[in-house]
């Protein structure tokens, strides 16, 4: 008897608390795209340079550096404008979320590009906090 | 980090979604995220931006000209070209015999030879090319070479021991299987290096990882570079020390050189039990005098570990040898002669 009680009550607050779970989710998801792509682009800038290193290595260090650095440069520019793009792409799906009333994804991809807002500065923060040893 | 009030969690679950403007509070939330990302990524990349550019400015090497020979302390030698080890990159040097007491010429002892930071293999502030003119006057042979990006050598990034390690080894493989500049001497019996401030952190890792250097001696050399880079890069840069990180991070990502992974002070203990002689100026305000009692500490953790140390009371950054002249000579041929063996081409 309590367990056939305890079985209406719980089955109906189930349903929209896994629905809750299942918005949040896709919101995050989407919200981390940008920050996902950033990663993968600044990774390849970086292994690209590398590489370009070793293909000119035989024309001497003036052209090796040259060809890094613009590698590296245009890797980073590249892997900037997809991040924004991506951004924007994803600010328009929250906005049409909010237009439709589905709050909780918009609010929960809005919550994961602040925290992506966050993780972008850790470098420089990292940078600024942690200490340093310069010889005297 | 998400709160749901219950109202909206049932206007989720039960209510269907409602088509209409997103409220002004929406609008504002979303702008605020933009903001704060365009701010960061501005920041972030801003950052990369000075490091890359500290990165090229810490590359620049400026080359010393060779101005003298051997010739002009009455020695004979040769031009000699080798390729480091690994990357190939070619190096120029001399190979200089050494002048036994009855005149003649041996190879059978063999000084490898390692300048500084900035300088080549005559560079005149030290006396290095004296040094080596001393050393082969005692019976000593000479292999003296331009690291990587100084000097007549290949142009390369400054890499303070990081690459130049490669370059002792392309050293210690010319020796033992290059073409012989003196092919009548014969091929080196033993092989000993001496360098100094870069020149013996670089010995230091080199001999770290090839057993054929018998013994070494390192004058003035830091047990790790990056406390230098943070206190240069700043001063030369006058930017504030927060952007020295990005720097590094930078140069690595450019030009493939770890510096910080660029520490004597983890591999010394690998070269027991061979000799090895730490010598250090008091008065050394670049590398300073710690910088030898760090690393003959950690020599000395070894288990078979044989470790001099030389603390020269009033000799600056590598001034030891201008400072004690003769003594540092007389100290360094019976070290090397105790390490080597005395040589038997004469007998």
């Amino acid at each position: 008897m309590s367990t056939h009680s305890i079985n209406e009550t719980s089955v109906p607050a189930q349903e929209p608390s896994s629905q809750l779970r299942g918005s949040v989710k896709r919101g995050v998801w989407t919200g981390l795209i940008p920050l996902a792509l950033l990663a993968v682009f600044v990774a390849i800038a970086l292994v690209t340079t590398a590489i370009a290193r070793q293909l000119v290595a035989d024309s001497g260090f003036a052209v090796q550096g040259q060809v890094a650095l613009i590698n590296l440069a245009a890797g980073l520019i590249l892997a900037i404008a997809v991040f924004a793009v991506a951004v924007w792409r994803v600010l328009r799906r929250v906005a049409l979320w909010q237009q439709i009333g589905e709050s909780v994804q918009a609010k929960a991809t809005l919550w994961t590009l602040t925290a992506t807002a966050l993780i972008i500065v850790v470098p420089v923060l990292l940078a600024v906090l942690l200490p340093q040893s310069p010889a005297p | 980090m998400l709160k749901q009030t219950p109202s909206s969690t049932a206007s989720t679950a039960s209510a269907p979604p409602v088509k209409g403007k997103p409220g002004k509070a929406d609008r504002r939330w979303r702008r605020f995220v933009a903001v704060l990302l365009a701010l960061a990524t501005v920041l972030t990349m801003s950052y990369a931006a000075v490091g890359i550019y500290i990165a090229t400015q810490v590359e620049v090497m400026p080359r010393m000209p060779l101005t003298t020979t051997p010739a002009s302390f009455g020695l004979q030698y040769k031009d000699v070209t080798f390729p480091s080890r690994g990357d190939g990159l070619q190096l120029k040097g001399w190979f200089i015999p050494g002048v036994l007491p009855n005149g003649h010429l041996t190879s059978q002892r063999t000084i490898i030879v390692l300048h500084g930071n900035v300088a080549n293999r005559a560079d005149s502030g030290p006396g290095i090319l004296r040094f080596s003119s001393d050393l082969a006057h005692r019976g000593f042979a000479i292999l003296a070479f331009d690291f990587r990006g100084a000097g007549e050598s290949a142009d390369a990034p400054r890499s303070l021991s990081y690459l130049e390690q490669y370059d002792a080894l392309g050293a210690v493989d010319f020796l033992r299987s290059g073409t012989l500049p003196y092919p009548e001497l014969g091929r080196p019996h033993a092989i000993a290096g001496w360098g100094l401030s870069l020149g013996g952190a670089t010995l230091i890792r080199a001999a770290s990882q090839e057993p054929a250097i018998q013994a070494i001696v390192s004058d003035c050399a830091f047990a790790d570079a990056l406390p230098i880079l943070e206190r240069e890069i700043p001063k030369g840069g006058h930017l504030p020390a927060a952007f020295t990180p990005g720097g590094l991070v930078a140069y690595q990502a450019l030009y493939g050189v770890n510096f910080y992974d660029d520490r004597p002070v983890d591999v010394i203990a690998s070269i027991a039990p061979r000799p090895i002689l730490l010598i250090h100026g008091t008065l050394d305000d670049y590398t300073v005098p710690s910088n030898m009692a760090t690393l003959a500490v950690a020599a000395r953790s070894a288990p078979n570990a044989n470790v001099q140390t030389w603390l020269v009371p009033g000799a600056k950054h590598a001034g030891s040898y201008n400072v004690e002249g003769k003594v540092y000579v007389d100290r360094l041929v019976a070290f090397y002669t105790a390490a080597l063996g005395p040589d038997t081409s004469g007998s």
